[in-house]
């Protein structure tokens, strides 16, 4: 008989996005032209490529993304969003696109430390910013006890638009460590649950502030 | 969305350089531009994106003298929280802390609420189904279509136009837009100084009076008694996300002159001069309230739909008035 505890969901959660993260390409594999086929070097020998054979066209640009603490260099369209970036390029798929308009919130991120919608913004102005999304934070032990409150109190139904609350109330508990549930409900009200699982979210955030509280003054005791 | 080029500008001659060509828009937050883009909604799709973020000092909130300059670039959240803003123009805290969704405050500027375009449904369907007089086109759909959430105050005149029969009658949704007007602010641009009461306009894909290649870089606002004592409200169906149906903004001078104006009613804010004349150099009483509120809607001209505009706007001036002179 196999004596190792099965790892719970959370355990499970959290490994699938550490390998996620670690799966996060860092440099494009190949350069080549998406009209032509030709390999290059580096992307300065694509530019010029395009420059001399197809003036006409529009040219991919490089951006550096630090996402979730990994630097990243990606060649992309200058029309994509954040979001298509770091699903279609970083291949995270925890910022979700339901609305793509702004208007529900469940592909927020944390951009230079401000909650953002992933959706809005274009990935080409996003270089050399500090991306975070929903994978980074679930790695980060610190917000373990959020995640475990999410999961006590079941804040979901089908779960689309969780990610996008847990890092809008993980950009709420940076700016303010210990928020009302009136501050709670204001924080989140930029998204949207169809399922309705709205007074759930304050809840857990509620018992994951006081878990929180309650660890760091044991680690001061203990120090 | 489809293919665009898209430049980083690094200073503002640059932008207004590029700004000039044909096809060429500015992106600040992107609040309204993206949402445009993936809906499709310009006759003719930008062949290039301008963007204006990464131009330097224009993000800055500062107190000169007794003049509020805000930079076009501060986001909604920031212009939210800024203490000198709290301080010397609260309303405007208020409406920045009301409009769009928390998330959506962190990114959107306040030159990008002000300039933005209307949310007229003819005007923003998909794939440019209606090519509206907004767009260039022959006539405005929502007079004779569904115009629930359109103008009470007649159609908006287009600024180049001599064919008075093309009216565009989507209102200005703005929160801010009737806030500044109230209290007199200065919109200064890259090539002049105007005042809120002329920069507002209806033009073709525009809701103010720039120019092409012409941006706005900051917003004056007079630190004063009128933008002391300002009071705005808003109307609309959602608390968050949403934009106002009709929002009231009241302010009083030291020497009892009010200023009441209308956001969400007319193509443009919509300043009521009756509703001002009637509480006049007057102590606010509730039958004054009333009697103002009545005035407010004098004039009015209600489509077939959004009669109920007029009882909405009766009673949030009356009930803000009152309020007003509680204080």
């Amino acid at each position: 008989m196999n004596n190792t505890t099965p790892p719970t969901s959370l355990q499970a959660a959290s490994e699938q996005a550490a390998a996620k993260i670690a799966a996060m390409p860092v440099r494009p594999k190949v350069i080549s032209c998406p009209i032509c086929g030709l390999r290059f070097i580096s992307y300065d020998d694509l530019n010029g490529h395009y420059i001399s054979e197809h003036p006409d066209s529009i040219p991919p640009i490089a951006v550096t993304l630090n996402v979730n603490g990994k630097n990243c260099d990606l060649i992309i369209e200058p029309q994509l969003t954040l979001k298509q970036v770091l699903q279609f390029h970083l291949g995270l798929t925890g910022a979700k696109e339901m609305c793509d308009r702004g208007a529900c919130g469940s592909c927020t991120v944390i951009i230079n430390s401000k909650p953002a919608l992933s959706c809005n913004i274009l990935a080409a102005e996003c270089d050399g910013k500090i991306i975070e999304t929903v994978e980074g934070i679930a790695l980060i032990p610190k917000w373990k006890p959020l995640i475990d409150a999410y999961c006590k109190w079941d804040a979901m139904q089908c779960g689309y638009c969780t990610p996008g609350f847990l890092v809008a109330a993980k950009a709420l508990l940076e700016r303010n460590p210990s928020p009302t549930v009136e501050e709670i409900n204001k924080a989140l009200s930029g998204n949207i649950c169809i399922c309705g699982t709205y007074p759930r979210h304050a809840q857990a955030i509620t018992e994951a502030v006081e878990f929180m509280a309650m660890e760091y003054a044991n680690a001061v005791e203990r120090s | 969305m489809r293919a665009f080029n898209h430049i980083n500008a690094k200073s503002l001659d640059e932008a207004t350089a590029l700004l000039k060509k044909d096809g060429s828009v500015a992106i600040a937050g992107g609040g309204d531009l993206l949402g445009a883009l993936k809906d499709d909604i310009f006759p003719d799709y930008p062949k290039l994106v301008v963007n204006i973020k990464s131009i330097p000092e224009l993000d800055n909130i500062v107190l000169d003298g007794n003049i509020l300059k805000i930079g076009t670039l501060v986001t909604l959240a920031d212009a939210a929280r800024n203490p000198l803003v709290i301080e010397s123009a609260k309303a405007v805290s208020d409406a920045a802390g009301a409009a769009s969704s928390p998330t959506l405050r962190e990114t959107t500027t306040i030159g990008g609420n002000v300039c933005q375009l209307p949310r007229c449904w003819y005007f923003r369907k998909l794939g440019n189904r209606f090519n509206c007089a907004r767009k260039g086109g022959e006539r405005c759909f929502a007079i004779s279509g569904d115009n629930r959430y359109h103008s009470v105050f007649g159609t908006g005149v287009f600024k180049t136009d001599s064919n008075t029969n093309r009216g565009c009658i989507a209102v200005n949704q703005s929160d801010l837009a009737p806030i500044l007007a109230a209290m007199g602010a200065e919109f200064v641009t890259t090539e002049r100084t105007i005042k809120a009461a002329d920069f507002f306009g209806v033009g073709v894909l525009s809701a103010t009076v720039l120019n092409m290649g012409e941006l706005l870089i900051e917003i004056r606002i007079p630190v004063s008694e009128v933008s002391k004592n300002c009071r705005y409200k808003r109307f609309a169906f959602r608390k968050s996300i949403d934009f106002p149906v009709l929002s009231v903004t009241v302010a009083v001078d030291a020497d009892k002159s009010y200023r009441v104006v209308i956001g969400g009613a007319a193509p443009t804010p919509y300043i009521a001069v009756k509703a001002e004349e009637v509480v006049k150099g007057k102590n606010i009483t509730d039958e004054l309230a009333q009697e103002a509120g009545i005035a407010a809607i004098n004039g009015a001209k209600p489509y077939k739909e959004n009669e109920y505009k007029l009882q909405i706007i009766k009673t949030l001036v009356k009930r803000e008035l009152i309020a007003l002179g509680s204080n």
